[in-house]
């Protein structure tokens, strides 16, 4: 049994994360979740990690290792439950000792707890003017911050304390603020998608105009070979974006758009797979023992032409991708649905580069790259097995 | 010959009639009323009314067309909405940027990937074929304007070695001469970035050509007449080669102008298809559909230097007697 | 002599053991069925086989032994000492260069003849062979088979060499073309006092022309002598085959 091509398998690999991934999302990819732009966590550098620690009822203290400047904010969630009358407080010790309450608890039952450094009510608690930085005055210096509930335990319940800290994930955020491996994954569905759709638009319409062309031939073949060299010679890229700029911006617009521009090619093909059938003897044969036009049409042209029109899909894929791509990047696409090419139209026009963001370009650049070589291998390797002149050698 | 040319020209005053065509009835009968596309809804009355007479917006559509047709042959380009000037003023001074950079970028890509190609098909299997190979696979793959957006990320950030926008430094330079270098020092990475994506897909069809040529019983003959190797190959093999080698450069005329779009996005030059990218977004359809004009006017005014550069080429076609194919 | 082509596959054998001895000044013709050799021995004396075929023996050219040569040797020796004469002429000449180009060319780059000198020169050739400077300017597309065949021949005598080796030089021909091509070739080799390795499947031509005559089978010289001795009493099994087939003329061989 032959291993099927590394193609076929990256495939379907990247056909269940784009199914799959998206579900497996904890939040939606356009949730702010960091500070924007913050590199990936594995990047290094200057900025902090993310940090999260949690207090329970086992744990009354946390200590923190903080060697960075102060944190751009931070959090404290969750619900703490009493069963007597209490008085309990949180408590924030800095490296030179200081210390200060975040919270208290007086008497008993469930307290909610839902601080964030960038309140008012926080700012208040700690006693700053409202525009001072609550973060700066909890981390003076670095070194050895502690965190702990002073008082009884409570008898159940947690505190999650998290600070954002200046990377995030594993490709980092844009400039919202926005996890990029989110945004990266659920991308994948619109190449696809658009990718395909286009494709398979446009190889119908190849297949149908190729067909009647070859084998009508004539006045009404010249005509449209005429029509294809003609719409081969203009610039397709500006009529895609003029047709954008007038229909709209929608992905369905978009796939109609590109399968409408991009059927030329399996039309020539076709037709000229078309033409040499009708030449053959065999249909010849067929056409002397009463078959009609149509029978031999459907019934021994189209299957000839059916791994041409495979193999023209595949190979057609990557140029629909890269001109769905493309369009996006230049900002015709619409602003909410989150493609590759939109990320990199993002990247350039919201200052990665200023912010040296190499990670909201990378990604979604390697990725159409890579869905692009995927298709491009598959339609050879379908171009092989229905033609087996090229299997081998593959060049020369 | 001269069926060879009047079936070019022929060609090519079809496609100027379909751009034109596709210009006029794309703006024109698309979204709503007429009048909105051609004529700004913040006009003055007195101005809507003299555009409406020199369009001839009342008159039959056959008749607007035939208007339509003349002023776009004579750059009567209509006004722009946005900046509320001539169109073709704003054109004019952004031609010669996109020409300068496609060209320039043509001009590198087509003469490294030529050389590379031919000196793989001489050395087959050898570091240059490997390279061809790989080179010519990722530029068929690759977007452009992602390798673009790296080099820009390298070159102009990393290593600020490049200007990160613009097509000239603002203020300018004194003098021409700095005015000069500053252009090119604006246009070096543009033109470098095209050039690195458009080299392999030209080595990789040259050098298949040329593998094909080499094989042929003419080059067998010339080497049997103790002809240099270099001289064969060039002279030889290559001249012979040149024809198709032309074919596939007509092909890729239109891709190439459509890659000014980009290009001139990714490093905001100021070219033509930058012009039509704003425009779209800004919604100013007469200043769109004139760059889209143009860019149709590029493709075939270099459509048909490929073609003469073919006739050249190609004794078969310069004396005419028998028809190609 | 032997020629080895080493294919992917296995080493395909194309010539030998053959031993050949051709005299300067006489026209000596190689016969034999297709696939028998002939070809890959003309491209061996010449050393233009493909790469990655294996080439062992000796070779000697007045004394030179042309295996042993380097590359650049061989070059020098090409066309000066040896010209060839391709099978057919059709492809022979690059397409898009004129005749008179690709003459002067040669006389030039190989004689060092300055451009004015070789251009003289290359009518005064194709004179030899009834062509003319309207011959010299046009295409190899734009001449007919024989003159094509012709403007070949009058490359192949540009720098005078010793020896022509001729390569199925009539195959494409019609009757008449290929009588007209003959002579000229032959008239030519006899003035110059050149020799003519003639190589061809055609019996009759061969022995109408050449003065020794060896038949060639499977990679090996199975036969030599006067052609009239040879015609007269063939003594291998692939001699009397192909003088069958051409006794009836065009009709298929048994």
């Amino acid at each position: 049994m032959k291993v099927p091509r590394w193609s076929f398998i990256t495939f379907f690999l990247i056909l269940a994360i784009a199914v799959i991934g998206p579900m497996s999302l904890s939040k939606g990819p356009q949730e702010t979740v960091a500070k924007p732009f913050a590199p990936p966590v594995w990047s290094g550098g200057d900025a902090p990690p993310p940090f999260s620690g949690n207090l329970s009822p086992n744990s009354k203290e946390m200590n923190i290792e903080w060697d960075w400047d102060a944190p751009e904010n931070l959090t404290l969630r969750g619900q703490l439950t009493f069963d007597h009358d209490v008085v309990a407080r949180l408590v924030w010790t800095t490296p030179e000792g200081s210390k200060y309450t975040l919270s208290s608890f007086h008497g008993s039952g469930v307290w909610s707890i839902d601080l964030d450094a960038r309140d008012m009510t926080f700012k208040t608690v700690l006693g700053i003017p409202p525009f001072a930085s609550a973060t700066s005055l909890l981390f003076p210096s670095r070194g050895l911050h502690a965190l702990s509930l002073e008082g009884p335990s409570p008898s159940e319940g947690s505190l999650e304390l998290v600070l954002p800290g200046g990377r995030w994930g594993l490709l980092g955020t844009d400039q919202r603020g926005r996890d990029v491996l989110s945004l990266f994954i659920v991308g994948i569905r619109v190449s696809l998608l658009v990718g395909i759709s286009a494709t398979f638009i446009a190889s119908l319409l190849g297949l149908s105009i190729g067909l009647a062309s070859g084998y009508l031939g004539g006045v009404a073949d010249s005509l449209i070979m005429r029509i294809v060299d003609v719409l081969l010679s203009i610039p397709i890229l500006p009529i895609l974006m003029v047709l954008v700029g007038i229909w709209g911006k929608g992905l369905w617009q978009l796939v109609l758009i590109l399968g409408l521009f991009s059927w030329m090619g399996t039309a020539r093909t076709v037709r000229s797979l078309a033409l040499s059938l009708r030449e053959s003897c065999y249909v010849e044969n067929l056409r002397s023992i009463g078959a009609g036009s149509w029978y031999i049409l459907y019934r021994h042209l189209l299957p000839e032409a059916m791994p041409i029109v495979l193999a023209a899909v595949s190979l057609g894929v990557p140029g629909a991708i890269l001109a769905e791509a493309g369009l996006s990047f230049l900002g015709l696409s619409d602003p909410r649905i989150i493609s590759w090419g939109r990320m990199l139209h993002e990247a350039h026009g919201f200052g990665a580069f200023t912010a040296g963001a190499w990670w909201l370009i990378i990604p979604p650049g390697l990725g159409i790259s890579i869905i692009c070589l995927v298709f491009l291998d598959m339609g050879r390797s379908i171009e092989e097995m229905a033609d087996p002149r090229l299997r081998g050698g593959g060049q020369g | 010959m001269w069926s060879y040319w009047s079936r070019r020209a022929l060609g090519a005053v079809a496609v100027l009639l379909l751009v034109i065509a596709a210009n006029f009835f794309l703006f024109r009968v698309m979204p709503g009323d007429a009048v909105s596309t051609i004529v700004d809804p913040r006009f003055s009355p007195e101005a809507k009314e003299r555009l409406r007479e020199l369009f001839g917006l009342d008159l039959p559509l056959y008749r607007q067309f035939l208007i339509y047709v003349r002023r776009m042959l004579t750059f009567d380009l209509g006004i722009s909405f946005l900046s509320q000037r001539p169109v073709w003023e704003e054109l004019k001074s952004r031609i010669p940027n996109t020409v300068a950079l496609l060209g320039s970028a043509l001009f590198l890509s087509s003469a490294l990937g030529i050389w590379l190609g031919v000196k793989a098909a001489r050395r087959r299997g050898g570091l240059t074929e490997k390279l061809v190979l790989v080179s010519g696979s990722v530029s068929f793959s690759f977007p452009s304007f992602f390798v673009q957006l790296v080099l820009l990320l390298f070159f102009a950030y990393t290593f600020p070695v490049f200007p990160l926008r613009g097509s000239v430094s603002i203020p300018l330079p004194e003098g021409a001469f700095a005015r000069a270098l500053d252009y090119l020092w604006h246009l070096l990475l543009p033109v470098g970035s095209l050039v690195l994506l458009g080299f392999g897909s030209w080595a990789i069809y040259v050098r298949n050509l040329m593998v094909k040529t080499l094989g042929e019983d003419f080059i067998l003959l010339a080497r049997a007449r103790g002809l240099p190797e270099g001289r064969i190959l060039w002279n030889h093999a290559f001249r012979s080669a040149l024809p198709p080698v032309l074919t596939i450069f007509l092909l890729a005329l239109p891709g190439i102008v459509s890659g000014a779009v980009i290009t001139e996005t990714v490093f905001s030059l100021h070219g033509v298809g930058k012009y039509l990218l704003d425009s779209i977004m800004g919604h100013d359809y007469p200043a769109a559909g004139a760059a889209f004009y143009i860019l149709g006017l590029l493709t075939i005014v270099s459509n048909l230097a490929a073609d003469a550069a073919y006739a050249l080429a190609d004794p078969r076609i310069r004396v005419g007697r028998r028809a190609q194919r | 002599m032997s020629i080895t082509y080493r294919t992917p596959a296995r080493n395909v054998p194309a010539v030998r053991d053959v031993s050949l001895e051709i005299p300067a000044g006489r026209i000596t013709a190689i016969v034999g069925g297709s696939g028998g050799g002939k070809s890959s021995l003309i491209y061996g004396i010449l050393r233009l086989l493909p790469p990655r075929t294996e080439l062992s023996g000796s070779i000697f050219y007045d004394g030179t032994d042309l295996v042993s040569t380097d590359e650049e040797w061989m070059r020098e020796f090409r066309w000066k000492r040896a010209a060839l004469i391709t099978q057919g002429a059709m492809n022979s000449l690059t397409p898009v260069l004129t005749v008179g180009y690709q003459i002067s060319e040669v006389l030039q780059v190989r004689l060092g003849l300055s451009r004015r000198e070789a251009e003289k020169r290359t009518l005064e050739l194709l004179a030899m062979t009834n062509l003319t400077q309207i011959h010299a300017r046009k295409f190899p597309h734009e001449l007919s088979g024989g003159e094509k065949q012709r403007a070949v021949i009058s490359m192949a005598v540009s720098c005078f060499p010793g020896l022509l080796i001729a390569d199925e030089p009539t195959s494409a021909l019609d009757m008449i073309t290929q009588a007209e091509v003959v002579t000229t070739l032959v008239g030519m080799v006899r003035d110059q006092g050149m020799g003519l390795l003639l190589v061809t499947h055609d019996l009759p031509l061969a022995n109408s022309v050449c003065d020794d005559l060896a038949v060639m089978y499977e990679g090996r010289i199975v036969e030599t002598g006067t052609p009239s001795k040879i015609l007269r009493s063939p003594s291998h099994e692939h001699t009397r085959k192909l003088l069958s087939a051409f006794s009836f003329k065009g009709g298929a061989r048994p």
